[in-house]
Protein backbone atom coordinates (compact mmCIF):
# COMPACT_ATOMS: atom_id res chain seq x y z
CA UNK A 1 0.00 0.00 0.00
CA UNK A 2 1.53 3.35 -0.65
CA UNK A 3 0.64 6.95 0.71
CA UNK A 4 -1.88 8.38 -2.19
CA UNK A 5 -5.22 9.89 -0.54
CA UNK A 6 -7.23 7.13 -1.15
CA UNK A 7 -4.95 4.97 0.76
CA UNK A 8 -5.04 6.76 3.63
CA UNK A 9 -8.35 7.23 3.71
CA UNK A 10 -8.86 3.38 3.24
CA UNK A 11 -5.86 2.68 6.16
CA UNK A 12 -8.31 5.52 8.53
CA UNK A 13 -11.64 3.52 7.76
CA UNK A 14 -9.90 0.57 8.91
CA UNK A 15 -8.54 1.68 12.04
CA UNK A 16 -11.77 3.28 13.25
CA UNK A 17 -13.64 -0.62 12.41
CA UNK A 18 -10.74 -1.50 14.43
CA UNK A 19 -12.31 0.34 17.18
CA UNK A 20 -15.73 -0.42 17.10
CA UNK A 21 -16.63 2.45 15.40
CA UNK A 22 -19.97 1.94 13.18
CA UNK A 23 -21.79 5.47 13.03
CA UNK A 24 -19.67 7.97 11.33
CA UNK A 25 -21.18 11.86 10.92
CA UNK A 26 -20.00 14.08 9.00
CA UNK A 27 -19.55 17.43 7.29
CA UNK A 28 -17.21 17.77 4.56
CA UNK A 29 -14.02 19.59 4.55
CA UNK A 30 -12.17 19.40 1.16
CA UNK A 31 -9.11 17.70 2.77
CA UNK A 32 -11.21 15.19 3.89
CA UNK A 33 -12.93 14.00 0.73
CA UNK A 34 -11.10 10.69 0.68
CA UNK A 35 -11.80 10.20 3.91
CA UNK A 36 -15.42 10.43 3.20
CA UNK A 37 -15.87 8.49 0.38
CA UNK A 38 -14.18 5.97 2.42
CA UNK A 39 -16.81 5.78 4.70
CA UNK A 40 -19.46 6.27 2.76
CA UNK A 41 -18.43 3.23 0.79
CA UNK A 42 -17.47 0.76 3.31
CA UNK A 43 -20.33 -1.18 4.89
CA UNK A 44 -18.83 -1.91 8.03
CA UNK A 45 -19.90 2.10 8.91
CA UNK A 46 -23.51 3.80 9.06
CA UNK A 47 -22.50 7.11 7.29
CA UNK A 48 -24.72 10.01 8.16
CA UNK A 49 -23.70 13.56 6.33
CA UNK A 50 -25.37 16.27 9.02
CA UNK A 51 -26.82 19.56 8.32
CA UNK A 52 -24.24 21.07 10.63
CA UNK A 53 -21.26 20.07 12.93
CA UNK A 54 -23.14 20.23 16.71
CA UNK A 55 -25.77 18.04 14.46
CA UNK A 56 -22.74 15.27 14.18
CA UNK A 57 -22.10 16.22 18.05
CA UNK A 58 -25.63 15.20 19.11
CA UNK A 59 -25.80 11.75 16.96
CA UNK A 60 -22.91 10.89 18.50
CA UNK A 61 -23.62 11.36 21.95
CA UNK A 62 -27.07 9.58 21.26
CA UNK A 63 -25.07 6.68 19.74
CA UNK A 64 -22.95 6.51 22.06
CA UNK A 65 -26.31 6.13 25.17
CA UNK A 66 -27.06 3.14 22.82
CA UNK A 67 -23.77 1.49 22.74
CA UNK A 68 -22.90 2.10 19.58
CA UNK A 69 -19.20 3.42 18.36
CA UNK A 70 -18.79 6.68 16.76
CA UNK A 71 -16.89 9.49 15.32
CA UNK A 72 -17.71 13.31 14.21
CA UNK A 73 -15.51 13.82 11.23
CA UNK A 74 -15.66 17.56 10.22
CA UNK A 75 -13.03 20.47 9.31
CA UNK A 76 -11.69 23.06 11.90
CA UNK A 77 -13.70 25.37 10.73
CA UNK A 78 -16.59 23.19 11.63
CA UNK A 79 -15.16 22.20 15.00
CA UNK A 80 -15.17 25.64 15.45
CA UNK A 81 -18.80 25.81 15.45
CA UNK A 82 -19.31 23.46 18.11
CA UNK A 83 -17.46 24.33 21.36
CA UNK A 84 -21.55 24.91 22.83
CA UNK A 85 -22.54 21.13 21.96
CA UNK A 86 -19.48 19.61 22.98
CA UNK A 87 -19.47 21.75 26.20
CA UNK A 88 -22.89 21.78 27.50
CA UNK A 89 -23.57 17.73 26.33
CA UNK A 90 -20.10 15.96 26.62
CA UNK A 91 -19.11 17.66 29.62
CA UNK A 92 -22.02 17.78 31.75
CA UNK A 93 -22.87 14.44 31.08
CA UNK A 94 -19.49 13.09 30.84
CA UNK A 95 -20.32 11.18 27.37
CA UNK A 96 -17.02 10.35 25.85
CA UNK A 97 -16.97 12.01 21.68
CA UNK A 98 -14.32 11.21 19.07
CA UNK A 99 -13.63 13.63 16.84
CA UNK A 100 -11.35 13.49 13.58
CA UNK A 101 -10.47 17.13 12.01
CA UNK A 102 -8.52 18.47 9.72
CA UNK A 103 -5.65 21.28 10.68
CA UNK A 104 -6.62 24.37 8.60
CA UNK A 105 -4.12 26.80 8.69
CA UNK A 106 -1.23 24.81 9.11
CA UNK A 107 2.18 24.47 6.85
CA UNK A 108 1.16 23.46 3.99
CA UNK A 109 -2.31 25.04 3.44
CA UNK A 110 -2.39 27.64 1.05
CA UNK A 111 -6.19 28.92 1.67
CA UNK A 112 -5.35 32.62 3.12
CA UNK A 113 -9.33 32.59 4.76
CA UNK A 114 -7.73 30.13 7.29
CA UNK A 115 -6.01 32.24 9.23
CA UNK A 116 -8.10 32.29 12.16
CA UNK A 117 -8.00 28.04 12.59
CA UNK A 118 -4.06 28.81 12.24
CA UNK A 119 -4.09 30.92 15.27
CA UNK A 120 -7.07 29.92 17.02
CA UNK A 121 -7.55 25.96 16.28
CA UNK A 122 -5.22 24.80 19.02
CA UNK A 123 -5.54 27.64 21.22
CA UNK A 124 -9.21 26.84 21.45
CA UNK A 125 -9.10 23.12 21.67
CA UNK A 126 -6.35 23.96 24.79
CA UNK A 127 -9.14 26.19 26.26
CA UNK A 128 -11.51 23.40 26.82
CA UNK A 129 -8.83 21.39 28.24
CA UNK A 130 -9.86 18.77 24.71
CA UNK A 131 -6.75 16.79 24.46
CA UNK A 132 -5.94 16.25 20.66
CA UNK A 133 -3.35 14.31 18.88
CA UNK A 134 -2.16 15.45 15.08
CA UNK A 135 -1.66 12.41 12.71
CA UNK A 136 1.03 13.84 10.22
CA UNK A 137 2.04 10.65 8.84
CA UNK A 138 0.42 7.03 7.59
CA UNK A 139 2.30 5.55 10.65
CA UNK A 140 0.69 7.61 13.08
CA UNK A 141 -2.44 6.46 12.14
CA UNK A 142 -2.74 3.40 14.28
CA UNK A 143 -2.46 5.75 17.09
CA UNK A 144 -6.18 6.52 16.40
CA UNK A 145 -7.61 3.26 18.16
CA UNK A 146 -5.38 4.25 21.29
CA UNK A 147 -7.17 7.85 20.58
CA UNK A 148 -10.87 6.33 20.59
CA UNK A 149 -10.16 3.96 23.32
CA UNK A 150 -8.98 7.43 25.70
CA UNK A 151 -11.97 8.69 25.08
CA UNK A 152 -14.28 5.70 26.57
CA UNK A 153 -11.85 5.07 29.28
CA UNK A 154 -12.06 9.02 30.58
CA UNK A 155 -15.24 10.14 29.31
CA UNK A 156 -14.25 12.67 27.68
CA UNK A 157 -13.76 14.14 24.06
CA UNK A 158 -10.69 13.79 22.28
CA UNK A 159 -9.58 15.00 18.71
CA UNK A 160 -7.37 13.43 16.60
CA UNK A 161 -6.34 16.42 13.45
CA UNK A 162 -5.21 15.19 10.01
CA UNK A 163 -2.63 17.44 7.98
CA UNK A 164 -2.71 18.11 4.69
CA UNK A 165 0.20 16.34 3.79
CA UNK A 166 -1.09 13.06 5.08
CA UNK A 167 -4.79 14.04 3.31
CA UNK A 168 -3.42 15.30 -0.02
CA UNK A 169 0.41 14.59 -0.01
CA UNK A 170 3.33 16.33 0.42
CA UNK A 171 3.07 20.33 -1.50
CA UNK A 172 5.61 22.44 -1.13
CA UNK B 1 -53.97 23.73 24.91
CA UNK B 2 -52.19 23.65 27.97
CA UNK B 3 -48.98 22.46 27.98
CA UNK B 4 -48.82 20.02 31.40
CA UNK B 5 -52.12 18.80 29.88
CA UNK B 6 -50.63 17.67 26.77
CA UNK B 7 -47.75 16.41 28.53
CA UNK B 8 -49.96 14.56 31.15
CA UNK B 9 -51.76 13.10 28.56
CA UNK B 10 -48.55 11.48 26.57
CA UNK B 11 -47.62 10.20 29.80
CA UNK B 12 -50.91 8.22 30.14
CA UNK B 13 -50.37 7.24 26.17
CA UNK B 14 -46.77 6.37 27.09
CA UNK B 15 -46.08 2.26 27.08
CA UNK B 16 -42.83 1.55 27.12
CA UNK B 17 -40.72 4.65 24.94
CA UNK B 18 -37.52 6.12 26.05
CA UNK B 19 -37.98 9.68 26.24
CA UNK B 20 -35.02 12.61 25.17
CA UNK B 21 -36.39 15.81 26.69
CA UNK B 22 -34.66 19.45 25.42
CA UNK B 23 -33.48 22.50 27.01
CA UNK B 24 -36.51 24.82 27.88
CA UNK B 25 -39.41 23.81 29.81
CA UNK B 26 -40.15 19.92 28.00
CA UNK B 27 -37.85 18.55 30.93
CA UNK B 28 -39.89 20.87 33.30
CA UNK B 29 -42.76 19.30 32.11
CA UNK B 30 -41.79 15.62 31.68
CA UNK B 31 -40.48 15.43 35.19
CA UNK B 32 -43.80 16.99 36.61
CA UNK B 33 -45.82 14.59 34.96
CA UNK B 34 -43.82 11.44 35.10
CA UNK B 35 -41.24 11.81 37.72
CA UNK B 36 -39.05 9.26 35.87
CA UNK B 37 -35.48 9.31 36.77
CA UNK B 38 -34.37 6.04 34.07
CA UNK B 39 -36.22 5.70 30.79
CA UNK B 40 -35.90 9.37 30.29
CA UNK B 41 -32.58 11.84 29.51
CA UNK B 42 -33.11 15.23 30.44
CA UNK B 43 -31.05 16.92 27.99
CA UNK B 44 -31.47 20.36 29.52
CA UNK B 45 -27.57 21.42 28.54
CA UNK B 46 -28.30 21.55 24.48
CA UNK B 47 -30.31 23.68 22.68
CA UNK B 48 -31.84 22.43 19.62
CA UNK B 49 -29.87 18.80 19.52
CA UNK B 50 -32.06 16.22 21.42
CA UNK B 51 -33.59 15.04 18.32
CA UNK B 52 -30.08 14.03 17.06
CA UNK B 53 -29.50 12.95 20.55
CA UNK B 54 -32.62 10.74 20.08
CA UNK B 55 -31.77 9.98 16.64
CA UNK B 56 -28.27 8.47 17.46
CA UNK B 57 -29.83 6.56 20.19
CA UNK B 58 -32.39 5.42 18.10
CA UNK B 59 -30.09 4.44 15.81
CA UNK B 60 -28.08 2.45 17.96
CA UNK B 61 -30.93 0.99 19.34
CA UNK B 62 -33.61 -0.14 16.58
CA UNK B 63 -35.69 -2.56 19.21
CA UNK B 64 -36.66 0.62 21.09
CA UNK B 65 -38.84 3.25 20.72
CA UNK B 66 -37.60 6.45 21.48
CA UNK B 67 -39.70 9.70 22.09
CA UNK B 68 -38.14 13.19 21.81
CA UNK B 69 -39.34 16.50 22.88
CA UNK B 70 -37.80 19.94 21.58
CA UNK B 71 -39.16 23.27 21.99
CA UNK B 72 -39.62 25.76 18.76
CA UNK B 73 -37.11 27.97 20.19
CA UNK B 74 -34.30 24.92 19.83
CA UNK B 75 -36.30 24.22 16.50
CA UNK B 76 -36.06 27.41 15.13
CA UNK B 77 -32.08 27.54 16.09
CA UNK B 78 -31.40 24.77 13.67
CA UNK B 79 -34.32 23.33 11.58
CA UNK B 80 -32.02 21.74 8.99
CA UNK B 81 -31.92 18.87 11.56
CA UNK B 82 -34.95 17.59 10.10
CA UNK B 83 -32.93 16.92 6.91
CA UNK B 84 -30.48 14.70 8.96
CA UNK B 85 -34.19 12.84 10.55
CA UNK B 86 -35.26 12.24 6.92
CA UNK B 87 -32.39 10.75 5.81
CA UNK B 88 -32.04 8.45 8.54
CA UNK B 89 -35.82 8.09 8.17
CA UNK B 90 -35.96 5.87 12.03
CA UNK B 91 -39.14 3.82 12.29
CA UNK B 92 -38.22 4.23 16.22
CA UNK B 93 -38.52 7.68 16.80
CA UNK B 94 -41.10 10.28 17.39
CA UNK B 95 -39.93 13.78 17.20
CA UNK B 96 -42.29 15.86 19.03
CA UNK B 97 -42.27 19.90 18.33
CA UNK B 98 -43.59 21.38 21.44
CA UNK B 99 -44.42 24.64 19.85
CA UNK B 100 -45.36 27.65 22.99
CA UNK B 101 -44.23 30.17 20.41
CA UNK B 102 -41.92 31.70 22.89
CA UNK B 103 -38.59 30.63 24.04
CA UNK B 104 -39.73 29.28 27.35
CA UNK B 105 -37.25 28.74 28.82
CA UNK B 106 -36.37 32.27 29.15
CA UNK B 107 -39.12 34.07 31.04
CA UNK B 108 -41.28 33.52 27.13
CA UNK B 109 -39.09 35.72 25.35
CA UNK B 110 -40.28 36.51 21.95
CA UNK B 111 -39.46 34.34 19.16
CA UNK B 112 -38.65 35.68 15.75
CA UNK B 113 -41.41 35.76 13.12
CA UNK B 114 -43.81 33.35 15.36
CA UNK B 115 -47.15 34.56 13.89
CA UNK B 116 -45.93 33.18 10.69
CA UNK B 117 -43.71 29.81 11.67
CA UNK B 118 -45.98 26.71 10.22
CA UNK B 119 -43.71 23.99 11.46
CA UNK B 120 -45.13 21.04 10.17
CA UNK B 121 -45.24 23.04 6.37
CA UNK B 122 -41.19 23.26 7.13
CA UNK B 123 -41.35 19.05 8.05
CA UNK B 124 -43.47 18.42 4.61
CA UNK B 125 -41.17 20.90 2.47
CA UNK B 126 -38.01 18.47 3.28
CA UNK B 127 -40.11 15.43 2.37
CA UNK B 128 -41.42 14.05 6.00
CA UNK B 129 -44.26 11.91 5.62
CA UNK B 130 -45.84 11.51 8.65
CA UNK B 131 -46.09 14.81 10.05
CA UNK B 132 -48.98 15.37 12.63
CA UNK B 133 -50.62 18.75 14.31
CA UNK B 134 -52.77 18.83 17.41
CA UNK B 135 -54.08 22.13 18.70
CA UNK B 136 -56.30 20.76 21.31
CA UNK B 137 -56.36 17.45 23.96
CA UNK B 138 -58.67 16.02 21.47
CA UNK B 139 -56.66 16.00 18.58
CA UNK B 140 -53.59 14.57 20.52
CA UNK B 141 -56.07 11.77 22.11
CA UNK B 142 -57.32 10.90 18.73
CA UNK B 143 -54.21 10.96 16.75
CA UNK B 144 -52.30 9.34 19.60
CA UNK B 145 -53.06 5.30 18.56
CA UNK B 146 -51.88 6.25 14.91
CA UNK B 147 -48.60 7.62 16.54
CA UNK B 148 -47.71 4.99 18.70
CA UNK B 149 -48.73 1.78 16.37
CA UNK B 150 -45.93 -0.36 15.20
CA UNK B 151 -44.19 -1.40 12.64
CA UNK B 152 -44.64 1.84 10.83
CA UNK B 153 -42.47 3.02 7.89
CA UNK B 154 -39.91 5.85 8.49
CA UNK B 155 -40.02 8.54 11.12
CA UNK B 156 -42.97 10.17 12.89
CA UNK B 157 -42.68 14.28 13.83
CA UNK B 158 -45.43 15.83 15.78
CA UNK B 159 -46.75 19.16 16.50
CA UNK B 160 -47.75 20.45 19.53
CA UNK B 161 -48.98 23.75 20.21
CA UNK B 162 -49.55 24.42 23.43
CA UNK B 163 -49.91 27.73 25.53
CA UNK B 164 -46.50 29.30 26.93
CA UNK B 165 -45.96 28.46 30.91
CA UNK B 166 -47.60 31.11 33.44
CA UNK B 167 -45.33 32.39 35.60
CA UNK B 168 -46.51 29.64 38.34
CA UNK B 169 -45.01 26.74 36.00
CA UNK B 170 -42.22 28.32 35.22
CA UNK B 171 -41.07 27.96 38.57
CA UNK B 172 -41.89 23.61 38.47
CA UNK B 173 -38.78 22.28 39.61
CA UNK B 174 -36.21 21.04 37.06
CA UNK B 175 -35.15 17.56 36.93
CA UNK B 176 -32.75 17.30 40.18
CA UNK B 177 -30.10 14.81 38.75
CA UNK B 178 -26.20 15.74 37.75
CA UNK B 179 -25.32 15.32 34.56
CA UNK B 180 -23.01 11.47 35.31
CA UNK B 181 -25.94 10.59 37.64
CA UNK B 182 -28.33 11.34 34.79
CA UNK B 183 -25.58 9.23 32.27
CA UNK B 184 -25.05 5.84 34.35
CA UNK B 185 -29.47 6.05 35.34
CA UNK B 186 -30.66 6.08 31.79
CA UNK B 187 -27.64 3.92 30.42
CA UNK B 188 -28.39 1.26 32.99
CA UNK B 189 -31.73 1.22 32.26
CA UNK B 190 -31.07 0.75 28.39
CA UNK B 191 -28.44 -1.89 28.88
CA UNK B 192 -31.25 -3.54 31.61
CA UNK B 193 -33.66 -3.10 28.34
CA UNK B 194 -31.54 -4.51 25.43
CA UNK B 195 -28.42 -6.89 26.13
CA UNK B 196 -26.26 -4.26 25.12
CA UNK B 197 -22.93 -2.54 27.09
CA UNK B 198 -22.91 1.13 27.37
CA UNK B 199 -19.76 1.86 29.74
CA UNK B 200 -17.54 -1.39 29.29
CA UNK B 201 -18.92 -2.64 32.47
CA UNK B 202 -22.41 -4.70 33.54
CA UNK B 203 -23.37 -4.09 37.35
Amino acid sequence: MNDKPADVAARIADELAVCGVKLVASLPDNWLTSVIDAVDRDERFVHIPVNREESAIGLCAGAYMGAMGSAALMGASGFMTVIYAITKINYTYEIPLFLMLTLRGGVGDHHKHHASNSLYLRPVLDAIDLPYRIIEEPGDIASISRCYQHTRTFCRPMAVIFTRDLLRGHRP
Amino acid sequence: MKYLDCFRALARARTDQIVVTSAGNSSQAWWAATRDSEATFYLDASMSLSTMFASGLALARPELKIWSFMGDGAFCMNPGMLMVERRMNLPNLTHFLVSNRAYGATSNAGLPNVGDNDYAAIARAMGLERVFECRALQELERDLPALTAANVAGHTFMVLEVEPFSDAEQKLEQPPFDGPELKYRFGRHIEARTDCDVFGYRL
